[in-house]
């Protein structure tokens, strides 16, 4: 046995690695990101960033197909992208084991939206769903997964949050244990051809029926291995209000147990299916329980469900029906929960505390996406245009002080959805503004999409050579994967071969690139704007720029502190002092795009 | 024993390493510790929040309770304001004075609250702890990066968990050689600042 200091990702990269993994896949997604990046410094792992979640999973189970273990690592939003594979590979099953690494963000910390992973994978895929408590626990499941997934013949799915992911502790951990396993495709087509086939056998059953049916007789086996599972236990403790913690909220209950200072009867739950014989058990001499688990009440519904079909008369609070059904849960929060079910009151509501001036994204200070987001509402001001945001770090040029776009749905969406707007009879410009990774990611298709249906939309295309929101990890135009230099792909060589009529202009030069989207909007059918620029934080360190740095001063002379430069360009080295605009000469990169924002020339 | 510290700051001010350094020597002297950052979506100057938790016996949360904290170390004033409230009444607190203005506060959307302000909310929590100026004493040594080691030095001073010199030994560890000069004259200062303070 091993000791060391690992992240939550970094154990679960490693427990993986002990159980002979060969193949990782994933898309970049916080907070999961460094799974894989930890994965490929494993010599023995062939690891990949995918274009995108559904593909990642679908490498990994094709990989499982082929006798070899392998993970797909992604975060809740690229599980949803995935839902589709999602969908058939649990019917079909598996070879070698295969594990989901599907990270939420309770709260939002990081994310466009709060969601529950544990509905689609469980409750919708009816597949196994581990919910680890600690970072420990999130290596001994990992571990765990790999064994049970291969005696299932199933995905077995771990559910870390971001405070699983991201922290970091003493992890005890084991060797690496040699994987002889031989690359094999064995042809079974009666499992893995998902089709509206006729079962001849079966008295002419249809496939996905026979399928399906296969799945639920599997969950008898995985609820006979959940009333066994080390990762469920009860603990004993005073009174007949019972509290139960599933994933991180045992670690928060835990916590709160002992600032409330007595010892309480607590049922720990980190696999789904729950371990059925235990909750009753658990619950039978209780007239309460208070079920503390991120982020929806899951738990709670198959517990309730649970006591229906038992006839056990219990009340069952949680987060449907007596705590906050959003935001993360904490040891404060628990703590509530505790004390008031025990006083038997309403959990108290929750304060809306004091506003302390808020640190809000923006782009970095010679960002290259502040020239474009800066020319496009020039543009937009002026032809009354509407643009449809897409996810990444342009994304933040939908708040103050640029204010450009007027959405931000999912990985993509900005390019049908201008589509959307502009057939629904929008007579003005419509633009759907994208980056390059979230282009290979899931604007390929809608691109494809608008351009057959005649669209008429000016998509641009924030080219900056990485997908810089998520630590600059590659994608398909940047000349490099994980492993290797590759040939990029071309966006706009890309756009060209669907049909799209495409420009390109420098991001940093707001006037070349007001008058190349200018002049592509002034264009029937569907543009394409390359708007291209090294991403000043990964380049600029390595002496990569887009432009050339320039010394930009502020002529006192003729400024007359207006702030234009701030109120309308955001730059976070410019600020008014004493009714003039200072430049913080540690803070700017020198990019020079300022100049061009001031009217009366007093930036130089 | 269980001790509880977190460190608010700006992204780029140095938490991470501050709160590495301290969680690297508690692990030496043979204690459990779990470590994490409370982030927002802002990376290069959003609000961080580092925890560090260090206990003889089983640490459950990786975050600090609301309330528990013994050491609030501040790196910046607002943020050391934001977070006043992880602090347990007997805790204390060390502040950095040098604000640093928000993108909203400089765009006049809101407004960034002045220093006695800030001071004076703080110690109406009734909880005692020093103030000093870590990046006037940074920009004086050379570098305005030098702030989270001298506030570094500064938390040397209150704890007796770990002797001051294995702090400094293991930052220097973590840091190139080329650095290593100015680090324990910034350190030192902040040693030098606080107890200033306490006589």
């Amino acid at each position: 046995m091993n000791k060391q200091f690992m992240l939550g990702n970094e154990a679960i990269a490693r427990a993986a690695r002990e159980c002979g993994v060969r193949v990782v896949a994933g898309y970049p997604g916080t907070p999961a990101t460094e799974i894989v990046d930890h994965c490929a410094s494993y010599p023995e792992v062939y690891a990949e960033w995918a274009t995108n979640e559904k593909h990642a999973f679908e490498v990994a189970g094709a990989a499982s197909l082929t006798n070899q273990r392998s993970m797909a690592v992604m975060k809740h939003n690229g599980t949803n992208a995935a839902a589709d594979f999602l969908m058939h590979i649990n019917f079909t099953g598996i070879h070698a084991g295969l594990v989901l690494i599907s990270a939420d963000d309770p709260g939002g910390l990081s994310s466009q939206c709060e969601e529950d992973t544990r509905v689609l994978i469980h409750n919708y895929a009816h597949l196994p769903v581990f919910d680890p408590s600690s970072v420990q626990e999130a290596y001994e499941m990992t571990k765990a997964a790999y064994e049970l997934s291969e005696k299932h013949e199933l995905v077995f799915a771990l559910r870390p949050v971001m405070r699983i992911n991201h922290a970091g502790c003493m992890v005890t951990y084991g060797d690496i244990q040699p994987n002889d396993n031989k690359p094999d495709f064995i042809i079974d087509r009666s499992r893995f051809v998902m089709s509206a086939v006729v079962e001849k056998e079966l008295g002419g059953e249809l496939r996905p029926k026979m399928r399906h049916r296969w799945l639920n007789e599997k969950q008898v086996g995985l609820k006979a291995y959940a009333e066994e599972s080390p990762f469920n236990h009860i603990e004993a403790g005073e009174g007949q209000i019972g509290f139960i913690g599933c994933g991180i909220g045992y670690a928060f209950l835990k916590e709160a147990e002992e600032i409330y200072g007595k010892k309480l009867p607590i049922l720990k739950l980190g696999t789904l299916p729950l371990p059925e014989q235990k909750v009753l058990s658990f619950v039978k001499d209780l007239t309460k329980v208070v079920i503390f688990e991120e982020i929806e009440p899951v738990v709670e519904r198959l517990i309730k469900q649970l006591c229906f079909e038992n006839k056990v008369i219990l009340e069952v609070l949680g987060r449907e029906s007596y705590l906050p059904k959003e935001g993360e849960i904490s040891a404060s929060f628990v703590l509530s929960g505790i004390e008031s079910a025990i006083a038997g009151q309403a959990y108290p509501e929750s304060k809306q505390s004091q506003y302390i001036p808020a640190r809000t994204r923006t782009q970095c200070t010679g960002c290259s996406h502040r020239g474009l987001l800066f020319a496009m509402k020039n543009v937009v001001k002026k032809n009354g245009g509407v643009v449809l945001g897409d996810i990444g770090c342009h994304d933040a040029g939908t708040f103050e002080p640029i204010k450009l776009q007027a959405t931000i749905y999912c990985m993509g969406s900005s390019i049908p959805m201008a589509h959307g707007v502009k057939v629904a009879g929008f007579d003005k410009p419509v633009y759907a503004l994208i980056g390059d990774s979230t282009f290979f990611h899931n604007g390929l298709t809608g691109l494809a999409s608008s351009i057959y249906n005649n669209g008429d939309i000016t998509v641009v295309i924030a080219y900056n050579s990485t997908t810089a929101m998520t630590g600059f990890q590659p994608h398909p135009a940047t000349g490099n994967n994980l492993n290797d230099k590759v040939q990029g792909m071309d966006p706009g060589a890309i756009a060209t071969a669907m049909g799209a009529k495409v420009f390109h202009c420098n991001s940093y030069d707001v006037e070349e690139t007001e008058r190349v989207l200018t002049e592509a909007t002034a264009q029937p059918g569907v543009k394409v704007v390359i708007a291209e620029a090294l991403c000043y934080l990964k380049f600029g360190r390595e002496g990569r720029l887009s432009y050339t740095p320039k010394e930009v001063k502020i002529d006192t002379e003729v400024c007359n502190g207006c702030s234009i430069c701030v109120r309308t360009f955001g730059c976070p080295a410019i600020t008014i002092v004493d009714k003039k605009a200072v430049i913080d000469e540690s803070g700017c990169n020198g990019c020079g795009v300022c100049i061009s924002v001031c009217k009366r020339g007093a930036i130089k | 024993m269980k001790f509880d510290l977190v460190i608010a700051g700006v992204g780029g001010q140095g938490n991470i390493l501050a709160s590495q350094a301290v969680a690297k020597c508690a692990m030496d002297a043979g204690y459990d510790v779990v470590n994490t950052e409370t982030k927002g979506a802002a990376q290069r100057g959003g609000s961080v929040l580092s925890h560090v938790r260090i206990s003889d016996g089983t640490i459950f949360s990786p975050l600090v309770p609301q309330g528990r904290a013994d050491v609030l170390l501040g790196f910046e004033p607002l943020e050391a304001l934001r977070y006043i409230n992880m602090l347990n009444k007997s805790g204390k607190f060390i502040i950095n004075t040098t604000q640093i203005p928000t993108i909203l506060s400089n765009l006049k959307v809101d407004k960034y609250p002045s220093l006695e302000e800030m001071r004076t909310e703080i110690e109406s929590k009734g909880i005692q702890g020093y103030f000093i100026d870590a990046t006037q004493s940074a920009k004086e040594l050379g570098d305005v990066l030098l702030t989270n080691v001298v506030m570094l030095g500064a938390f040397s001073v209150i704890t007796d968990l770990i002797p001051a010199d294995a702090i400094l030994q293991k930052l220097l560890s973590m840091v190139k050689e080329k650095f290593h000069d100015a680090d324990v004259r910034a350190f030192n200062r902040g040693r030098e600042l606080l107890q200033a303070q306490m006589k």
